[in-house]
């Protein structure tokens, strides 16, 4: 699409959609929202820019390896933790006791919920983004 | 040790999540992998049964949380079982795939076949274990979904085709188990399965629609998803379609864990006190009677190898279910002891198939005539699968046929004795010409030959598989034994 004033709009939009995107996950155990309606406005962000500028280029800004290795690793990552307390002699996935937990309401409180959400947005944010490249190279072929 | 069940479900999890990140420029680290996991996994499950044997059956909490916050797993003799199967006849399968999957599936698709398997594995032994109804439904999807792509991997058009009305019907059933949750979660306020069967009798009283449409879409949910005969019509495209190592899971193992998720649900969940309000058992017995004569029936008239396991699939799956909605202990017993008889068999008979294949290029069975004089093992076992589906004493497929015919009798309807004794008939039909036309048929001329004889890795799960049919219908006596408490536990609620 070529059309200069959304060109630039989105350009400058790309910054404050990302960042309110992280907020949404790192926030996701404190406030509404968490790791897939983060991941989402991620992912979104990226296909706003290959709809709107150029496909090939946000494929450059995030390539398909890039995508399969963040999608496995952050699934591991969630498996991981669950297996930490495992190790330490309690039932899968156990949290309190094992994570620390500062005083509520912190960024860091709730255990590893913050890790697990990160994760999740990890996941979500490249699954949008590799879902959209599919359905697109399709469409093209 | 009271660990296990997750242990086993997570290192599936893992392999299958690190196999495309290892597998990267790696194509033969997944299957490696794969291949160290299923097995290890069997052997932990071994030392687990071993355990419940000692302690007793227990649950597990994930998160340390107890019902009704947090998430059960059920170790009981029943989930054991169902796991154990998976393992045994996954290492088979795996081993199988080494040899087979090359000329199947591109090599670059390796890691993802793998990550696909290891995920259905793990799935499915979650399912077998899980004791909470929304776990039961993630975990469905999962393994539906993980089914869906291991057809469509070949990428050719007709496994595209295939897996896509796979996914289609599947998902109508994956809705209907979605909405038989929600009126159940409406009536009774939980999710975990005990305490639903506790609220089931107040809840039966107050609100006996909600209970009886929940229990009919989990029927026809399920009942799609394991190919309950009417609902069977996704089953013969997908499971001919796909790789072999692919068909042999899914036609041994995936259509029958859902099974068992819908008989553990019907019978300790819904209970002999639902049941007896409406005449749910009778239709489960005319609808598995009808797959038992129309999946033969249906065999008789392919001629391609592999639709005609599949339609086989779609007869043995009403065995199964036959055995189950008698109701008696014998019949229980039967239609447990023939999930694991017939994934014995057919992922025998699958794995054979795809030896043939890979070796001739054919599938038409009229034209395998003589196959036997260039492939004499597989032919071999082919035959102990093919008599063993026709239930000769001596194999195991006789034992499930002797249970479900004392099930029978013990039940009071001498009248499914006779379907039995006519579908091993027809099984006979179709499955021993084709054995005789291989072993005294003189060698077709036009034979294509593209591989002189098959690897090692192929030969020695076909015979292991064939030795177990043997094993099992000579010495059946353990098998029985935790089949015999996995059928008493559900007989007693």
């Amino acid at each position: 699409m070529n059309d200069f004033v959304l060109q630039t709009v989105t350009q400058i939009l790309m910054p404050f959609i990302q960042v309110y995107g992280i907020f949404v996950v790192l926030n996701g155990h404190l406030s509404p929202g968490g790791g897939f309606a983060g991941g989402t406005i991620l992912g979104a962000s990226i296909i706003l820019y290959a709809l709107t500028v150029d496909v090939k280029a946000a494929e450059g800004i995030y390539p398909d390896e890039r995508a399969e290795m963040v999608e496995s690793a952050s699934v591991l990552v969630f498996v991981l933790l669950g297996l930490i307390s495992l190790m330490m002699g309690r039932n899968f996935l156990t949290n309190i006791g094992i994570f620390p937990s500062p005083e509520t309401g912190t960024l860091l409180t709730g255990g590893f919920i913050m890790p697990v959400t990160l994760a999740i947005g990890a996941k979500v944010a490249s699954t949008v983004i590799t879902l959209f490249t599919h359905l697109f190279e399709e469409k093209k072929s | 040790m009271n660990h296990l069940p997750i242990v086993v479900i997570c290192t599936s999890l893992i392999g299958a999540f690190a196999s495309p990140v290892l597998g990267k420029g790696r194509p033969w680290l997944p299957g490696i992998l794969a291949r160290i996991i299923v097995p290890a996994n069997a052997v932990l499950l071994g030392i687990l049964l071993a355990h419940v044997g000692d302690v007793g059956v227990f649950h597990y909490f994930v998160g340390g949380w107890a019902p009704p916050w947090g998430i059960a797993l059920n170790v009981d003799y029943l989930s054991l079982y169902m796991a154990m199967a998976i393992h045994v006849i996954s290492t088979i399968i795996l081993v199988f795939a080494r040899g087979d999957l090359g000329h199947e599936v591109r090599l670059d698709g390796h890691r993802w076949y793998y990550t696909l398997f290891l995920l259905l594995v793990a799935a499915m032994t979650a399912l077998a274990f899980s004791n909470d109804f929304f776990n039961i439904f993630v975990f469905t999807e999962v393994a539906t979904i993980a089914a869906c792509a291991l057809i469509a991997i070949k990428a050719y058009r007709e496994c595209v085709e295939a897996s896509f009305k796979y996914l289609i019907l599947s998902t109508v059933g994956s809705g209907f188990i979605l909405l038989a949750l929600a009126l159940l979660y409406m009536v009774t306020g939980h999710f975990n399965l005990s305490l639903v069967a506790g609220e089931m009798a107040a809840a039966a009283e107050a609100y006996p629609m909600n209970i009886m449409v929940a229990l009919v879409l989990l029927i026809v949910g399920f009942g799609v998803k394991s190919a309950m005969f009417p609902l069977h019509v996704w089953l013969p495209d997908a499971h001919s379609s796909a790789p072999s190592p692919s068909s042999a899971i899914l036609s041994g193992l995936v259509v029958k864990i859902y099974a068992v998720v819908l008989i553990r649900v019907i019978l300790t969940v819904f209970g002999r006190g639902v049941l007896s309000t409406a005449p749910i058992a009778e239709m489960l017995l005319l609808l598995s009677s009808a797959a038992i004569i129309g999946g033969s029936l249906f065999a008789l008239a392919q001629r391609d190898i592999k639709r005609l396991l599949a339609y086989s699939t779609v007869a043995q799956i009403g065995y199964i279910y036959l055995g189950i909605s008698l109701l008696s202990e014998s019949g229980t017993m039967g239609g447990l002891v023939h999930i694991f008889n017939h994934a014995l068999m057919k992922t025998l008979l699958f794995l054979a198939a795809g030896a043939m294949i890979h070796q001739t290029g054919l599938r038409d069975i009229t034209k395998l005539s003589g196959i036997a004089k260039k492939m004499p093992i597989t032919m071999g076992v082919f035959s102990i699968g093919a008599l063993s589906m026709v239930g000769i004493p001596g194999f195991n497929g006789f034992i499930s046929k002797m249970y479900l015919a004392t099930g029978a009798f013990e039940a009071g309807k001498p009248a499914f004795i006779i379907v039995i004794l006519l579908s091993s008939l027809l099984n006979g039909l179709y499955y021993l010409p084709i054995v005789v036309r291989a072993f005294l048929g003189a060698p077709d001329e036009g034979e294509v030959f593209t591989r002189d004889r098959i690897p090692l890795s192929m030969t020695i799960p076909l015979v292991a598989l064939g030795l177990a049919c043997i094993y099992f219908g000579l010495i059946p006596g353990p098998l029985l034994e935790l089949v015999r408490r996995a059928a008493e536990h559900l007989i007693l609620l």
